[in-house]
């Protein structure tokens, strides 16, 4: 079922364009160039290692979560004639949003890696084990994440906003734009946001061929086992009264 | 499971809805209101949906649910499709249940009916591999053709709910909950509907039928249960609760016209 509804989104997304597909590649890549030209070239800001390694490996995971979290918090109020009229596990329809989105995502990998390779850089095996850990990682944060969220949103619409506002905020907490080096002593601080570590990990993977030991990614393991365990429990209460309230 | 040959069971079933007006929606009354949301105070204006209804039915049984506009039939389908939840009460449903509420929710009007219907009949509880064996019956059922590969957009509402039908009829439920939607469609495809229901309930499929029609209701029910207000009014033979409730249209009638 999940998989048919992911299928069905990705129809739907790029139907009767012409370019179809390919748009999953340029609309990343298009906002990547940008942030690029502006920060690296405007602002003149200053890393180690070239600055388009700094800025892709990270931006392209922070969009999936990003983008998923955002289509997946009305996911099921806004389905309200389905979930009224047709009795099915509800959670596939937020779960549909965070698998379609990581599809798009993962198309945007082959783009990173050209990157690393035109700047000069080798991948190596780590990649191999690297791309789908992290993978991982990052899905299970999402969908204890959209469980929580979407469920909240059929009694509380405001979220939504308030989420895509939140979100933006986070988008510069989070070493998307800037290397986490460059927090100095607030570094601590700034991990307590669960996308920090998570962020950083994508990063050295891609620009360094690191593999994240489990001591970086702690803070993001425990938020993931955390929000899927709210989140099961929360969307199980609220799920009970999604056909009364839609 | 099936041992007491029970498909449905209801004991006290009751669903209170609290009313739209009431409930605060924006900031400033949530904040006024908070004292009372908070503590569940009964200023809220509760209205019961259903009041303590029970009634058993029999597997490969048709029953009826007839009554005026209102009086909870719907939400009892909802209850029984397991799409709402009782606010008291008990209910056992054996075996799965296919719910006709709405031909055709679910349906996205830019993919075409072929795929439509294997997300439908998956929806309704059929593995893929179960989809797939039944979709050409279900195909061939609607008699949609070479339409059936084109966006559902393109299609009539008469096509679209004859892909709707089909799907719903073929997913091999044990319970048909069939709320209204058999007034649709042309007098052909109604027939061949009802053809349908009437194989299904020979293959001793239960049928619980909620309609207005009360010639049907007498045709295709042996029992029937009268609702009104949210309670049992009358339950037994289709034939004497469908006379009982015309009597009673013609007494309201009759009193209107009086006085």
């Amino acid at each position: 079922m999940l998989f048919l509804l992911t299928t069905r989104e990705l129809k739907l997304k790029y139907q009767d364009t012409m370019l179809g597909f390919v748009w999953s590649v340029i609309k990343p890549l298009l906002l990547g160039l940008v942030l690029y030209v502006i920060l690296s070239h405007v602002a003149k800001i200053q890393t180690d290692i070239p600055y388009q390694l700094v800025l892709l490996p990270a931006l392209f995971p922070w969009s999936w979560f990003q983008t998923s979290a955002l289509m997946a918090t009305p996911a099921i109020a806004n389905n309200g004639n389905l979930i009224k009229k047709v009795h099915f596990p509800r959670y596939v329809l937020p779960f549909a949003t965070v698998a379609n989105n990581m599809v798009h995502f993962l198309l945007t990998i082959p783009i990173i890696m050209i990157i690393v390779l035109v700047s000069g850089f080798r991948p190596n095996y780590t990649w191999l084990i690297g791309i789908p850990l992290l993978t991982l990682v990052e899905l299970v944060l999402l969908l204890g994440t959209v469980l929580i969220v979407s469920a909240i949103d059929v009694y509380f619409r405001d979220l939504e906003h308030l989420l895509d506002v939140f979100l933006n905020l986070a988008f510069y907490m989070t070493p998307i734009i800037y290397p986490i080096s460059a927090l100095g002593r607030y570094r601590n601080v700034a991990l307590i946001n669960p996308m920090a570590s998570l962020i950083e990990a994508w990063r050295n993977l891609f620009a360094r061929n690191e593999l994240p030991t489990p001591v970086d990614l702690w803070p993001c393991i425990v938020f993931a086992v955390a929000a899927v365990l709210i989140g099961s429990f929360v969307f199980g209460r609220l799920e009970k009264g999604f056909a009364d309230v839609l | 499971m099936f041992s007491d040959g029970t498909a449905i069971s209801l004991e006290g079933i009751s669903k209170r809805y609290y009313l739209r007006s009431q409930r605060p929606t924006d900031l400033k009354t949530t904040v006024l209101h908070l004292p009372s949301f908070l503590w569940r105070d009964s200023n809220r204006k509760a209205f019961w949906a259903l009041d303590d209804v029970s009634f058993t039915v029999q597997r490969g049984e048709s029953i009826g649910i007839v009554g005026p506009n209102g009086s909870g039939k719907s939400t009892l389908l909802k209850i029984m499709a397991d799409l709402a939840r009782p606010t008291c009460g008990k209910i056992n449903v054996n075996g799965r249940i296919s719910a006709l509420l709405e031909l055709g929710a679910g349906f996205h009007p830019q993919i075409t009916g072929r795929e439509n219907a294997i997300l439908n009949a998956v929806l309704l509880g059929l593995t893929r591999r179960e989809a797939g064996q039944v979709l050409p019956d279900i195909i061939a059922f609607s008699e949609l053709g070479d339409f059936i590969d084109e966006p559902m957009r393109t299609y009539s509402s008469g096509m679209y709910i004859r892909l709707g039908f089909s799907v719903a009829v073929h997913v091999h439920a044990d319970v048909l909950l069939v709320d209204e939607v058999l007034a649709v469609g042309d007098a052909e495809f109604q027939q061949k509907c009802f053809d349908h229901i009437e194989k299904l309930r020979a293959k001793g499929v239960t049928i619980v039928l909620v309609s207005h029609d009360l010639g049907s209701v007498t045709r295709f029910c042996e029992r029937a249960v009268l609702l009104h207000h949210g309670q049992v009014q009358v339950e037994g033979a289709s034939q004497p609760v469908v006379h009982e409730y015309l009597s009673r249209i013609a007494a309201v009638l009759g009193h209107a016209v009086s006085s």
